[in-house]
């Protein structure tokens, strides 16, 4: 009898009913209490595996993935990664090909950009959670008053770059007439970075780096590039419609909520982000673009990944599924508002969606949208551009900035070929 | 001085062999880092003094850091020391609202560097915060203050200066409880008066607690990134891009390990030359 | 006498104040807004009412927030739990280290000091992927140990405690040694009793050190068993927003118990409790 359950046992754990695994999964800082509900979803639903999950600042999240992978091993099991860096990681062997885990029908069920996004030379390898897009909010009460036009929310009327200038200079008004604007005509949610800014550019039909991804001369320096940016610098420093020193996008949006912008060029999240202003009456309407340019929106947000060297690979990857998966990506919209990467989501909650500032967005991420350079430099890259972008919002010429930076990023990437 | 080679090492290897653990094995292998380079694919490779020479000659924004790190050293450390040594003396007395102002004084120091910055963001906003608030009330222009070039660094230095100072005070206040009464009261009788009690008696017995203060205090402001990263990244213009913060950036951002360890060692020496001057310069001189 | 006296106390208390308002007001404002209801960023900075630094309406909702939602009371628990052990450790083997560099010639003593100089002069960003690895080939990671261990060597806990021995007299020491007592009890039984404002000094710096730690307890702990309070801080502030009205109510209730432990410190602080050759 004895030896029968003994055999009964280890067939049992042969049969992995009996063990139990941890997958550590490194994750965004989002709220605990929002996260938690999602994680509790799986471990009801996998009672085999329990998940111990780091909820990470954002100012420290990159940091702490760099110190993690880099010490090897194979902790975490499944981490959280934004969309650019995805080549970086693959590059280094820090994200498992996945190919023989997903099917054609699963990764078919996300956007394309965003499964492209996620590849690394041929091989997918991390999972799009979210996407996004942006537009250009306006505050209609700011408008009514100093009787300007509303601006039309509809895709076909698309304003040009030079038409949301005028508007600008319009709505830029010192209140209480001590020399200062109270209300900026233009805000730019983050300010200078090149997620936000880059359609501007290649609006105008440049190209933000070589087909290679190792070069930005020629790119950044080009003709095209450097007039879409001077005229973003124009905004600061000539026409004086945006303020120069807001470098927060929470910051920015405070801005904009409490009537001190009069258009923000803000991202997707802020529709629900802007529900706490409850006195804000405001419409969105579709991205600029330059005139005699194609109109360019700006894309992508997180993904996820499973670390190569993890022991719990089959786990890993079943826990990547569920939170990527339909349900889940409901629930989490519903928690946090951010752009899911999958249009079965849209399609289950037509409520939410038919929102016509949502249509605005989907449709934008089905015909303009345009991810991010792809290339295993893009930290480098982003780094120095932004702080070009930066110094050009400050008043430095813009040619000038563009070229040492160019200089600057290639020299980077060349040292790493 | 007592001689005693036995009791000595006894008295010092648990700390020596949580520092030597801890501390310089690691620091050992990152100083190796600054000779090597990494790749895209994570290939490491022996480069020698490669990442020294093309930071000393090909970087010019490790020159901009270099000269803003100095400015900024040359400026912050008299600061505090001055603001701190004097919010002491001020509190060495005992009175009953002694332990209340030593208490606020030192409210900043409870938070951390980080959420320090996030308030000085908002606090400082160009157009929007409280303290412009206060300057349009006294009559004065609102300023860029982080936004403006000439001004960051400035701000940068008032948020270290703010949050620090009620720290380095706890130190001289435990310093100036080292110096007997007795010879206060001996001075007085021979006719002394405040200020030289100040100078001639206080400050020269204060000479260790304040090489020390000196020293650390470099030392941290020297390592200083924070305010930086949250708040300016290293903006506007280049105008607070400390040295710490290049490294961080490198390390973490970029992923360029020997890039960020070459410019750590950098610093450490320069950290070492200076607190070898400053220990020379305040050597104690006063016995009693 | 006693009216002058008396008219210096009074210039003292207004100098106190003035320079106090400069660290008190941008604290103000975060206490007045953690009490308010989640509401704008600048809506009582600009411009500057009586409002701005006395809610209206009160309210502890921002705290419930943080303790019962974000489970705050856990982070500041494990924070106490980690800076008093670091504290306890820290001060005694510094101390000890602190003493032979101060009263004793020995062989390799410079290099010894020159270690314990350089330990602070090198930031901890540039040693955190060498030491993380370290930790973790001594199965460490993830555990209080983690957060303990690593921090319990301080070079400037040792440096100060050096530059506070020396000034004790050497004839206090001599005086013991004649009557035969051990290094251990005169360390024990005579200095340290003398140096309690060092003490209490090495005391908070260690405690803050631990408190105000982030990243390390990041990389080197997982679990959210193990989560410190900067941690719990800092997320409030995410990619797509900031809490302002959490980020605000934690940073106070943060700070509290650093601020708590140095004012019932200061008795350590006054003059007339310790050093060598005071008066009462």
């Amino acid at each position: 009898m004895k030896r029968c359950a003994l055999v009964f046992l280890f067939a049992m754990m042969a049969a992995g009913i009996v063990t139990a695994q941890t997958l550590e999964v490194l994750w965004m800082g989002w709220p605990k209490d929002q996260v938690m509900q999602l994680v509790n979803d799986f471990q009801a639903q996998n009672p085999g595996i329990k998940i111990d999950i780091q909820l990470i600042p954002f100012g420290q999240l990159f940091q702490t993935i760099e110190v993690r992978l880099a010490a090897g091993g194979g902790t975490p099991d499944v981490y959280i990664v934004d969309g650019p860096n995805t080549a970086s990681y693959a590059a280094r062997n820090y994200l498992l090909p996945l190919d023989e885990y997903f099917t054609a029908a699963e990764k078919n069920a996300f956007f394309k950009s965003s499964i492209r996004a996620g590849t690394y030379e041929g091989k997918f390898v991390s999972v799009p959670y979210g996407t996004s897009s942006a537009g250009l909010f306006f505050n209609k009460e700011i408008f009514e008053k100093y009787g300007v036009p509303l601006p039309s929310e509809k895709l076909e009327d698309r304003l040009t770059w030079e038409q949301v200038a005028e508007l600008a200079k319009k709505l830029t008004i010192d209140t209480d007439k001590d020399g200062k604007p109270d209300i900026w005509g233009l805000g730019i949610e983050q300010i200078d970075r090149p997620y936000l800014l880059l359609p501007l550019m290649q609006s105008l039909g440049a190209e933000a780096i070589s087909p290679s991804g190792f070069e930005t001369k020629g790119y950044i320096t080009s003709d095209k590039f450097v007039k879409a940016t001077t005229f973003y610098g124009k905004l600061f420093n000539e026409w004086k419609v945006s303020p120069t020193g807001l470098n927060d996008s929470a910051i920015a949006r405070e801005y904009f909520g409490t009537g001190k912008f009069a258009m923000m060029l803000g991202n997707e999240w802020n529709i629900a982000r802007l529900a706490k202003f409850t006195n804000l009456k405001y419409g969105l309407a579709p991205f600029p673009y330059f005139a005699g340019g194609v109109p360019v929106t700006p894309t992508g947000s997180w993904h996820v990944g499973v670390n190569p060297k993890s022991a719990n690979k089959k786990a890993a990857v079943q826990f990547v599924k569920f939170i990527t998966g339909k349900e889940e990506v409901i629930k989490w919209y519903k928690l946090n508002g951010i752009a899911p990467a999958r249009p079965d989501v849209y399609a289950a909650l037509p409520g939410d969606f038919s929102n016509p500032m949502w249509q605005l967005f989907i449709s934008e991420m089905n015909s303009t949208a345009v991810t991010r350079p792809d290339t295993p430099g893009y930290s480098q890259y982003e780094l120095i551009l932004r702080e070009a972008f930066a110094s050009i919002s400050y008043g430095a010429d813009p040619k000038k900035t563009l070229e040492d930076a160019s200089a600057r990023i290639d020299r980077e990437l060349k040292k790493y070929k | 001085m007592f001689k005693s080679n036995k009791t000595a090492w006894l008295f010092v290897s648990p700390a020596l062999a949580f520092l030597l653990i801890f501390k310089i094995w690691p620091i050992g292998v990152s100083f190796f880092e600054s000779f090597m380079q990494t790749s895209f694919s994570g290939k490491r490779s022996f480069v020698g003094m490669e990442n020294y020479s093309y930071l000393f000659l090909h970087d010019p924004t490790f020159w901009n850091s270099v000269k803003v790190t100095f400015v900024f050293s040359l400026l912050v450390n008299p600061i505090t020391l001055f603001v701190s040594l004097t919010m002491a003396l001020l509190l060495n007395e005992k009175h009953f609202f002694t332990k209340f102002f030593r208490t606020v004084f030192f409210l900043p120091t409870a938070i951390s560097f980080s959420v320090v910055a996030v308030i000085f963001a908002v606090v400082l906003d160009p157009y929007n915060g409280l303290a412009n608030s206060f300057l349009k009330l006294a009559g004065m222009n609102s300023q860029p203050f982080f936004g403006s070039a000439n001004q960051s660094l400035w701000c940068v230095i008032l948020l270290c200066v703010w949050r620090s100072a009620g720290y380095w005070m706890m130190y001289f206040l435990a310093g100036l409880q080292g110096i007997p009464q007795t010879i206060y009261e001996a001075a007085e009788m021979d006719g002394a008066n405040g200020l030289h009690k100040l100078f001639r008696l206080t400050l020269p017995l204060l000479t260790r607690t304040t090489s020390f203060v000196l020293v650390s205090n470099t030392a941290f402001n020297f390592l200083m990134f924070a305010p930086v990263y949250i708040i300016t990244q290293g903006g506007p213009r280049g105008s607070t891009n400390l040295l710490m913060y290049e490294s961080y950036t490198s390390a973490f951002v970029i992923a360029d390990m020997g890039r960020a360890s070459t410019i750590t060692s950098i610093l450490l020496i320069v950290i070492m030359t200076f607190s070898f001057l400053e220990l020379r310069l305040t050597k104690a001189k006063f016995e009693y | 006498m006693k009216k002058s006296k008396g008219v210096k106390n009074g210039t003292l208390f207004v100098v106190l104040s003035a320079i106090s308002a400069f660290f008190i007001i941008p604290l103000a404002w975060i206490l007045s807004s953690s009490l308010r209801p989640a509401g704008s960023l600048y809506q009582y900075a600009n411009p500057l009412t009586w409002r701005t630094f006395f809610p209206s309406a009160i309210t502890l909702e921002n705290y419930r927030k943080i303790f019962v939602d974000l489970l705050f009371g856990r982070a500041l628990a494990n924070s106490l739990i980690v800076s008093f052990a670091t504290v306890i450790l820290s001060v005694l083997v510094s101390s000890m280290a602190g003493f032979a560099l101060a009263k004793f010639k020995f062989r390799g003593k410079n290099i010894v000091f020159a270690i314990v100089l350089i330990t602070f002069m090198v930031p901890f960003e540039s040693i955190v992927i060498p030491l993380y690895v370290l930790v973790r080939s001594m199965r460490l990671d993830n555990s209080f140990a983690a957060l303990i261990v690593p921090g319990v060597g301080n070079g400037l806990a040792i440096f100060l405690f050096k530059q506070f021995f020396e000034e004790v007299p050497n004839e206090l020491l001599e005086a013991a040694r004649m009557d035969a007592a051990s290094w251990l009890r005169i360390y024990a039984q005579i200095l340290l009793p003398v140096c309690m404002p060092a003490i209490a000094t090495v005391v908070v710096m260690t405690f803050m050190f631990q408190w105000n730690s982030l990243f390390w307890p990041l990389v080197a702990t997982h679990s959210s068993a193990f989560e410190v309070v900067q941690v719990a801080i800092a997320t409030n502030r995410v990619t797509e927003d900031t809490s302002w009205a959490n980020l605000f109510s934690s940073a106070i209730a943060g700070s509290a118990p650093p601020v708590i432990l140095f004012f019932f410190l200061q008795k350590y602080f006054i003059k007339g409790i310790s050093g060598t050759g005071i008066t009462g």
